[in-house]
């Protein structure tokens, strides 16, 4: 037994030097080193930025380290140090929550080594951001509802995880449009977790529950928003109530085509990645760079979708 | 004394009744055909998982799979789904298969290798979920045809087809572990497996046969998920497995093996939708809806210990 | 008054009742210091109950206990335990991955500055083991260890835990009889320190080797506390049953010439080598040897529970390819096991259920079970066999062990096995219950089918069998027949 301890430290120890030492090693090529941390590669949105992140850096000739943090904020701090062990040159963080992801900023600038933010925001400024503002996103999306309701009805909000930035700002968005138009009227929100089988069992038990009271729904996201547009063609409702959601994925665009789906925002994902490849390109040659890259966002109805769809 | 027994045995079908009958008096709304309707419809998908993880639940196992199964046998079926490509029987068959593909592979390994059915399912829960992934390039398969799509929104005679298929498989599930041979083996498998061997039984044959049925049922489920959502989603179903353990284990059935029932297990789905129904319905943040569950299921692991406690 | 005379625990007018049936009636117990009081009847006479009032794991509704002259009967399991009052149980409660000494001292552990001292629980876990005459390795783990060995670190553990009443129930039905004599050596040193044991044993030849008093319990009523040598066997079984009981054995006369069983050459590395018999119709051939002589396991090859190395098996003359139980049963045999619970039934199955698990295909269609069937045929045997149970719905394992037993040998019998192999059919079950099942086995025989029955008890194997096979160490001494065998010849046998 004793043995057997006096082997593990040993291993362990041997293992702390290992790296170390790695970690002392300068890169000395010339190859910019960009590591990436992104919320999650099940998430169609994200694998879209991801992708033409990839495709920018090799036009640029920068070398590209991605990792998916699979939606944990610890995982992503994790990822962090080992690219700040790595030395990288930048790092691009798309966070995957507003305060838990900002240990992860925090580091990276410790260390000496810029950051950019992606898509979404952390408490701590990060180097640059490229992204949108979601609460612009909201507004968009409110402003629309308040215009076809004619500022006057029931608007039921079908939120994302609670707690993650986007959520959080999607909802201020929406809330400030609502300020502007009393006649408007919040009676239920409740979150659906960015999924389509979860808000459709949710929109069917507000349709229980308030039946054609319902005029509009906002969903955070187009996956629950086609979730509730089929829990309310099922009910025979979807003529009645207006339905708007934020990303523009592809589903969406087909199903605003067909006019299931009143509206889309569209976010757009490649000026998103590309931009943050961009921003982390001229950090890393000691180049000019904005501190606040905002890609606008840009409301599809109806007519709007031909040119996005592939 | 006997009537008091009588109660516990039956604590989960009274304490069921009961919670129907408060909620149905805060919410006027609750006792309506179309809400019923509704619930049933939502918890079908979890009762399909519920009744597959009874069977490996009584033989003593455990199956942590169905999620990534159903995810995997809902991708496949959706690739094989888009209109005018194949018969609707094609991609439902596809799905099935590889439900059952996946479950058969966790008999084979649990049986051969005696490695505990907890680590080998949590395995192929990974592996379920990277093929998936694989099978659909990380994104949702969508367009998929309209007889695909009917199986999870169309109606049959005014019952949503979701519904017939959940009645269906609740009175096949009952029959397999009421009235045939392969129930009476499973039960005496989870009762005592060595015991069920000196017997004569085929242990072996036993566990490979509920793991697949397990698999299957999964892949049914799956099937049923992307025809609902109207997409085959690599992500779908993550947790699933976690909320048909615990309806199984609501319903009464001994985590320790031996014991159950598929009516249990339905009441025990049907406790579960009703409660995230009528909060909903009652607009209460899905916050308390999760403790109102945890508190829902150790309150039926209490009742069954106290049961076994009565009965020895 | 002289010490050894000095009553330790006084037990009066104790009753229990569970779902208003009298469990325990009026009982009366008296111990005193250094004495061996064994606690006779049948099961269901109340014995275990009155054991478990008596350490505190239920509560009586009247009565008395005063033990060394204080009141007790409201205590609780621990604080009865650290008066003095241990009970030894049948299943033995160790950790397995837990050392004999830390097993031992398992709940008061040595510390020295917060730290376990494992170096003086070793220590003293050797001193103690040693006082008692035990040579076993404290370091092993409990798992490795016999059920024997297990059973003497409890008492070992009870005696560290200075106990001053020592329960035994059933302590010697997995011994050999080298370990008995162990514990009884055991038992004598105790007596000598002023140690009362309480000894509970369905073995008569045991409680007239070791007891100083016997106190007869019948369906849950005292019935009287004699010296030993006041009270000879047979009045003795007469009130425990309540009546006079006919012979115990009698001999078959029902032996043919048909061959059922022949093995040969058997053979399986470090279990057993050359086993060679034949078992006839209508006979019971003996098996005799001591435990871990190979008996069980030779019976294990036989019905496919586990795979033997070389050999040939046949039955009636066709050589079988048995792998599993499965194909031991379809070919026409059967087996009841040595170890009931871990081998026999399914606890939460129904009588019926149990009864039916082998044979079920002969009571389904395509599948499905036809119950009527099915409740007609076990209902038969169990009448048949006279099993008594609330009815053919209740669970198994709320019956008594020799009902328990019994549904066993129902379920094998239903597969009409044409040799039935039965591994201490009597174990641990009581004297009424014995005695139906040699009535059965005579039975059985007479239709025709042959018996293997491997026992522990001579004169149980010298009462019932045509031939005895004597095994030691994995090896066939001899087989004598029924003329030929007596208990000193099969020793003679077994400890060569």
């Amino acid at each position: 037994m004793k043995y057997t301890y006096l082997i593990l430290i040993s291993l362990l120890l041997f293992i702390l030097g290992c790296n170390q030492s790695e970690s002392d090693k300068k890169n000395d090529s010339d190859k910019i080193v960009i590591g990436v941390s992104m919320l999650s590669m099940q998430n169609e949105f994200i694998v879209n930025i991801s992708d033409e992140m990839q495709k920018k850096a090799e036009d640029l000739g920068a070398e590209l380290i991605i990792v998916d943090a699979e939606r944990s904020p610890l995982k992503q701090i994790e990822q962090v140090e080992s690219f700040i062990a790595q030395k990288v040159d930048v790092i691009i963080l798309n966070p995957c929550e507003y305060e838990a992801s900002s240990p992860a900023v925090t580091k990276a600038l410790e260390a000496n080594i810029p950051i950019v933010n992606v898509n979404s925001a952390t408490k701590v400024q990060p180097t640059a951001f490229v992204g949108s503002n979601d609460v612009e996103s909201g507004r968009i999306a409110m402003k629309f509802i308040a215009e076809k309701l004619g500022g006057k009805g029931n608007i039921v909000m079908i939120q994302g995880l609670n707690g993650q930035a986007a959520q959080i700002q999607r909802e201020q968005g929406a809330k400030e449009i609502m300020k502007q138009f009393p006649g408007l009227n919040m009676i239920a929100q409740q979150t659906a977790e960015w999924d389509r089988a979860k808000s459709m069992d949710l929109m069917q038990n507000w349709i229980q529950s308030f039946g054609t009271k319902i005029n509009a729904v906002f969903a955070h996201n187009d996956e629950m928003g086609l979730g509730a547009v089929k829990a309310l063609q099922d009910a025979g409702m979807k003529d009645k109530v207006i339905v708007v959601s934020i990303d523009a994925i592809a589903d969406a665009l087909q199903a605003v085509k067909k006019g299931d789906l009143d509206a889309t925002v569209f976010q757009d994902a490649r000026k998103q990645g590309a931009g943050a490849i961009e921003t982390a390109f001229k950090i890393a040659r000691g180049q000019q760079f904005d501190k606040e890259v905002l890609i606008p966002f840009k409301l599809l109805a109806k007519g709007d979708v031909d040119p996005y769809l592939k | 004394m006997h009537y008091i027994k009588n109660l516990r045995q039956y604590g989960i079908f009274i304490v069921f009744g009961i919670i129907c009958l408060i909620i149905s008096f805060i919410t006027p709304q609750f006792l309506t055909v179309s809400n019923w309707t509704i619930i049933i419809t939502q918890v079908s998908i979890n009762a399909l998982l519920a009744f597959g993880v009874t069977f490996v639940i009584i033989t003593g196992g455990i199956d942590l799979s169905l999620g990534s199964i159903v995810a995997v046998a809902g991708v496949s079926a959706a690739m094989l789904a888009h209109p005018d490509s194949y018969p609707v029987l094609v991609p439902v068959f596809a799905g099935l298969f590889a439900g059952l593909l996946i479950g058969a592979f966790n008999g084979f390994i649990i049986t051969k290798s005696k490695i505990a059915p907890f680590i080998v399912t949590l395995g192929t829960m990974t592996i379920g979920r990277g093929l998936a992934l694989i099978l659909s390039n990380g994104r949702p398969v969508s367009n998929l045809s309209d007889s695909f799509v009917f199986i999870g929104s169309g109606k049959i005679m005014g019952i949503p087809v979701l519904i017939v298929i959940l009645i269906v498989m609740f009175i096949l599930c009952s029959l397999i572990l009421n009235r045939t041979i392969l129930g009476r083996y499973i039960y005496a498998v989870g009762g005592n497996e060595q015991a069920a061997r000196a017997s004569g039984i085929n242990v072996t044959q036993v566990k490979m046969t509920v793991y697949s049925v397990s698999g299957l049922l999964a892949g049914l489920a799956g099937i049923l998920l992307t025809s609902r959502i109207t997409t085959g989603q690599p992500n779908a179903g993550a947790g699933f497995e976690l909320d048909a353990i615990a309806a199984v284990v609501i319903g009464g059935t001994s985590t320790t093996g031996g014991k159950g029932s598929i009516a249990g297990t339905l009441i025990g789905v049907l406790l579960i939708g009703v409660i995230n129904n009528s909060l909903d319905l009652l607009n209460v943040t899905s916050y308390y809806q999760q403790v109102v569950m945890g508190i829902i299921i150790i309150g039926a692991v209490v009742l069954d210990s106290m049961n076994q406690k009565s009965n020895s | 008054m002289h010490p050894a005379d000095e009553q330790i625990l006084k037990v009066n007018g104790l009753s229990k009742s569970f779902f208003g049936v009298k469990a325990l009636d009026n009982i009366h117990f008296d111990l005193k210091r250094g004495e061996v009081h064994a606690l006779m009847g049948e099961n269901g006479a109340g014995k275990s109950t009155f054991m478990k009032i008596l350490i505190g794991l239920l509560k009586a509704d009247a009565g008395s206990i005063s033990f060394n002259s204080e009141q007790i009967e409201n205590m609780d399991v621990h604080s009865i335990m650290q008066k003095g009052i241990s009970m030894i149980h049948q299943e033995i409660l160790m950790v397995p991955d837990l050392s004999v000494a830390q097993n031992i001292f398992l709940g008061r552990e040595i510390k020295r500055a917060y730290l376990l001292d494992e170096l003086a629980i070793n220590q003293q876990a050797e001193n103690l083991l040693l006082s008692m005459g035990l040579n076993i390795n404290v370091r092993t783990k409990a798992k490795n260890l016999s059920i024997a060995e297990l059973q003497l670190i409890e008492i070992a553990k009870a005696v560290s835990n200075n106990a001053r009443v020592i329960i035994m129930d059933e302590p010697s039905s997995a011994l050999s009889e080298k370990e008995v004599e162990i514990l009884f050596n055991t038992i004598k040193d105790l007596k000598s320190k002023g140690v009362a044991i309480i000894y509970i044993s369905h073995k008569m030849e045991e409680i007239y080797q070791i007891a100083d008093r016997i106190t007869v319990l019948r369906d849950g009523k005292y019935i009287t506390t004699k010296h030993t040598a006041e009270l000879d066997k047979s009045s003795l079984i007469s009130l425990m049953v309540g009546r006079e009981l006919e012979e115990l054995f009698s001999a078959s006369s029902t032996a043919q010439q048909e061959v059922i069983l022949k093995v040969k050459n058997l053979n399986t590395k470090g279990k057993f080598s050359d086993i060679n018999f034949e078992v006839y119709a209508g006979e019971v051939l003996g098996i005799a040897g001591l435990m871990g002589a190979g008996r069980t396991e030779i019976a294990r090859a036989i019905f496919g529970l586990d795979s033997f190395e070389s050999g040939e098996i046949m039955l009636k003359g066709k050589k079988l390819k048995i792998r599993s139980p499965k194909d031991a049963i379809r070919e026409g045999i059967g087996y009841v096991s040595e170890d009931r619970k871990a081998l026999g039934f399914i606890p939460e199955l129904s009588v019926k259920q149990n009864i039916s698990l082998s044979s079920i295909l002969n009571y389904s269609k395509a599948w499905f079970i036809n119950e009527k069937k099915e409740e007609k045929a076990s209902s038969k045997i169990a009448q048949q066999l006279n099993i008594k149970a609330s009815g053919l719905n209740q669970k198994v394992m709320n019956l008594s062990g020799g009902n328990q037993q019994k549904v066993v040998i129902a379920r094998v019998l239903m597969a009409y096995p044409s040799l039935i192999i039965l591994d201490e059919p009597t174990r641990g079950i009581d004297i009424g219950a014995k005695q139906e099942i040699y009535k059965l086995i005579r039975q059985l025989t007479e239709t025709g089918l042959a018996v293997i029955m491997i026992s522990s008890e001579l004169p149980e194997i010298l009462g019932m069998s045509n031939r005895v096979l004597v095994l030691s160490k994995g090896k066939q001494k001899t087989i004598l027949t029924q003329k030929e065998a007596s208990q000193e010849k099969i020793m003679q046998y077994a400890l060569h």
